[in-house]
């Protein structure tokens, strides 16, 4: 009798894959790509990552894209279309999604599943748009790419989608806590979201946005949400540490080229195909601190119990932290055991209990009689 | 008896109001005669208390009709202040006590066995620890904590002090499953003992090192304390060891606790607080694990030195190994690890101190993991219609949501004046972060250094998970703008 409607349901409800957000972060420092023109330019790079794309979508019908530029000057979305974004190409007689010439002719080609054309089209007018307004002003004022923006930007999507895939979901990491007391029932009829992020990153060095990036980092690892690494040029340790604490693939491949190779096999799997393979991980990674005097590599610092900043050596002028000159004493620094000298204490703390009070002779506190 | 019903029945002709009274004056005494009366009632018009619901239910509906729109809004913004209020008060960048080393103590006496939480107040307490204490590691990772417990005048030790959340969680949950099937599980009994609980923590904290808080979080069921001597020289103690006491009460105030709490905080009492339901204890528990703001050096008269100091740490490299070797944490066979960077003894897990050595292990991200508690991102303001018409937002920032479209300058000129001059008033407040945060009326929320709008769910997201602002990072010049105005004034 259950088995005829009931039961047969709910499993039928847990052998759908959820459905997977993933968020691309496309690096598009002209700097970076500039270096790479002669074995991957930056346009057969896009056209590997739309094939990708279009993987992601077809493997799951609520499978869904965003697609963010960290750029030098900003962070954008390239998909979806911000509408201030449609407007202004409106206004330029650009294309827009469902109107304009060469849209057209893209769209309406017999041979390519609709729904992808309309995401190649955005990404591609999106992508054009950004790089036509790129001033040389911009390339000169930095080198680098606004990666902290462009995670943030991503991170705050997700939530967002999370949200909306599953209203209870948010509730219940907005408040921790209130998820214990019927949490037994929600898990039952709950698909959620499942998200990650892949970051095709070519720049170098991301020092200069440590803590954004770091805090985004923590973010994701809340979250659940893997931050995968594609490392097509220039080495950053940040990058190394965001997919190593939560738990994302790092590839840094050899030969660039094979971009889309090393995208279907390496980035495809979503989070719950990841559980039965094994995937390429990143080894070693660097734990160690640079010191915030020298940018030194340091296995042994000082650090500011104010701040926290990092030093390399105990000797700072006037014993004042550099960052927020703090007075900084060095005993706690030197002697390496603070828990040796409790003997005074003792005779104060009988004096103020009778023998009822525990844990009054040694810091293990053994004289609590300990009975259930 | 038969007498004062039938006085009832022409009382509740005349006066519905008075008739309604004295039927359950009667009632109570009545007995018997009650089932039949209650019959008699039936055809009778309807109770004063009916009537007027109804008369209000109909006011109600008339007053959506007409303002239908506005009403509406007023719920969804009712809404977005109920969220936003959860957002910290105060983004003033605060020195704040980083390390700190906590005693965490559990009331476990008869008083937990009361129901006004569910099922009870003792397993609504071990249920909602063991997440703190998950939620204290996540916000303080260089942090120690012990959990205490308080039952037949002792206090027991219910974990050590020790960095590692799974050996906290798993000891409080031994309070209810004992992992030996020998224990019998604690039920709450007898009376807590405060001074007893306080001399323990003092006991535990006595060792720690200066630049680290010492905090004692009491959750306090009961509304008494069986001492053995006199709490007043515990107090005292306290005091001198400059221990700081949170104490978390429940259903009433206690003098005594209010006393303890004072004296600990330099004489403040706002650290002393009661959960009057299960959801208000959660958060009430939940806000002890932002860090505590370190007072200035003369209100505590402790000298400047040792508030702050320069630590020694190690950053010890992950090791990938193909043998099993002895660690140094456990003693036991394991494959990898982190190798200490002063004596090269292998431990299993970071942050840790070092077996050996002494020396505390980290990775540089612990430290990167506390950052946004002294650069917190700062509230977002509240923007007017005007002000959204000013900027010409669509939609939001960071996840693209649309915007309620903005209504026309001239319709809300007409109908919406006295709103309008409310959002104004707002935005001249506009300096001041640490006021009671609010909903927008017009759904949007504007980071001050960029500009940008953002939506309530992306507010919330930024301020309490990322702890960063999407706009300011997204562009190159407020971003560099963001990091100096970011720049901490410390005192200290
Ligand atoms: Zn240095
Ligand atoms: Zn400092
Ligand atoms: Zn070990
Ligand atoms: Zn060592
Ligand atoms: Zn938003
Ligand atoms: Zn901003």
């Amino acid at each position: 009798m259950n088995a005829i409607d009931g039961t047969d349901r709910q499993i039928k409800t847990e052998e759908v894959p959820p459905p997977s957000l993933l968020a691309i972060v496309l690096d598009t420092n002209p700097h970076a790509w500039a270096h790479l023109s002669s074995t991957l330019p930056l346009s057969s790079a896009v056209s590997a990552l739309l094939v990708f794309i279009n993987a992601h979508l077809a493997s799951g019908n609520a499978n869904a894209i965003a697609v963010i530029a960290s750029h030098t000057h900003r962070a954008a979305f390239l998909y979806p279309t911000p509408s201030s974004q449609t407007s202004k190409s409106n206004a330029n007689g650009d294309v827009e999604t469902n109107g304009g010439e060469k849209g057209n002719a893209a769209l309406e080609n017999p041979n390519k599943y609709r729904p992808f054309a309309i995401v190649e089209q955005e990404i591609l007018n999106n992508l054009n748009s950004l790089l036509t307004e790129t001033h040389e002003l911009h390339l000169t004022s930095t080198p680098t790419t606004l990666v902290g923006g462009a995670l943030s930007l991503a991170l705050s999507y997700i939530a967002k989608s999370t949200l909306l895939a599953s209203p209870v979901d948010t509730l219940v990491s907005e408040n921790p806590l209130s998820a214990l007391a019927d949490s037994e029932t929600m898990h039952a009829q709950r698909v959620p979201l499942t998200s990650r992020i892949l970051i095709v990153s070519v720049s170098g060095d991301l020092a200069n946005q440590y803590i954004p990036v770091m805090n985004s980092i923590f973010a994701a690892q809340r979250k659940r949400i893997p931050i995968d690494i594609l490392k097509l040029a220039g080495d950053t340790v940040l990058l190394q540490q965001a997919s190593d604490a939560t738990g994302g693939v790092y590839v840094k491949p050899e030969r660039p080229e094979g971009l889309l190779q090393y995208l279907m096999m390496a980035f495809l799997p979503d989070v719950t195909a990841r559980r039965s393979l094994v995937m390429p991980s990143a080894g070693g990674v660097d734990f160690r601190a640079a010191c915030f005097c020298h940018r030194k590599v340091v296995d042994i610092g000082y650090v500011c119990s104010v701040c926290l900043s990092i030093f390399c050596s105990p000797n700072l002028p006037d014993n004042l932290c550099l960052t927020c000159s703090s007075y900084l004493s060095l005993r706690s620094a030197q002697t390496a055991t603070p828990a040796l000298i409790p003997r005074k204490k003792k005779k104060k703390k009988r004096h103020g209990a009778d023998s009822a009070t525990p844990g009054g002779s040694t810091p293990v506190g053994s004289s609590t009689p300990l009975h259930g | 008896m038969a007498d004062s019903d039938y006085e009832y029945m022409e009382d509740a002709s005349d006066d519905d109001y008075i008739g309604d009274k004295v039927s359950s004056s009667t009632r109570a005494h009545s007995g018997a005669a009650g089932g039949k009366k209650r019959a008699q009632e039936k055809p009778r018009k309807l109770q004063a208390w009916e009537t007027s619901r109804s008369v209000q239910k109909i006011t109600e509906s008339i007053v959506q009709e007409v303002e239908d729109g506005t009403r509406h809004m007023s719920i969804r913004e009712k809404e977005e202040e109920r969220k936003r209020k959860r957002l910290r008060k105060d983004t003033k960048p605060f020195q704040r006590g980083i390390i700190r080393h906590v005693v965490l103590v559990l009331d476990l006496s008869e008083a937990m066995l009361e129901k006004d939480m569910r099922p009870n107040r003792y397993i609504t307490m071990i249920k909602y620890t063991q997440e703190y204490v998950r939620e204290f590691f996540e916000q303080n990772p260089i942090s120690q904590m012990s959990v205490l417990g308080m039952h037949d005048g002792l206090c027991i030790r219910v974990s050590e002090l020790s960095g590692n959340p799974a050996d906290h969680i798993a000891a409080i949950q031994g309070l209810r499953f004992p992992r030996d099937p020998e224990d019998i599980p604690k039920e709450p009994k007898g009376s807590p003992s405060l001074q007893n609980a306080l001399e323990l923590a003092r006991a535990t904290l006595y060792h720690t090192p200066s630049h680290g808080t010492r905090e004692v979080i009491i959750v306090f069921g009961s509304l008494l304390s069986l001492d053995p001597g006199d709490i007043h020289q515990t107090i005292k103690a306290c005091v001198r060891d400059r221990i700081r006491v949170s104490v978390i009460g429940m259903s009433a105030r206690l003098k005594i606790c209010s006393e303890i709490v004072t004296k600990t905080n330099a004489g403040d009492e706002s650290e002393y607080v009661v959960a009057t339901d299960q959801e208000l204890l959660r958060e009430l528990l939940l806000a002890t694990t932002t860090p505590p703001v370190v007072r200035t050096p003369q209100a505590t008269a402790i000298p400047a030195e040792s508030t702050a100091a320069l630590m020694m740490m190690g950053f010890p490299s992950r090791v990938v190994e193909d043998i099993p070797t002895l660690c140094a944490c456990h003693g036991i066979l394991t494959t990898g690890g982190y190798t200490c960077s002063r004596c090269s003894a292998k431990v299993c897990s970071l942050p840790i101190t070092c077996p050996s050595c002494q020396l505390t292990l980290l990775l540089s991200t612990h430290l990167a993991r506390s950052y946004h508690h002294l650069f917190p991102l700062r509230n977002w303001a509240e923007v007017s219609w005007k002000r959204a018409r000013e900027k010409g937002s669509r939609e939001c920032i960071g996840c693209l949501t649309v915007f309620p479209e903005i209504p026309d300058e001239d319709g809300e000129s007409g109908g919406n004046n006295g709103r309008e001059l409310n959002g104004v008033d707002r935005m001249q407040a506009d300096g001041d972060d640490s006021e009671e945060q609010k909903a927008s009326e017009s759904s949007r929320y504007e980071c001050r250094v960029c500009e940008s709008h953002f939506c309530i769910d992306c507010d919330m997201f930024c301020h309490m998970v990322l702890h960063n602002c999407p706009g300011c990072l997204s562009r190159l010049n407020p971003a560099s703008e963001a990091q100096s105005s970011r720049d901490v004034e410390m005192t200290g």
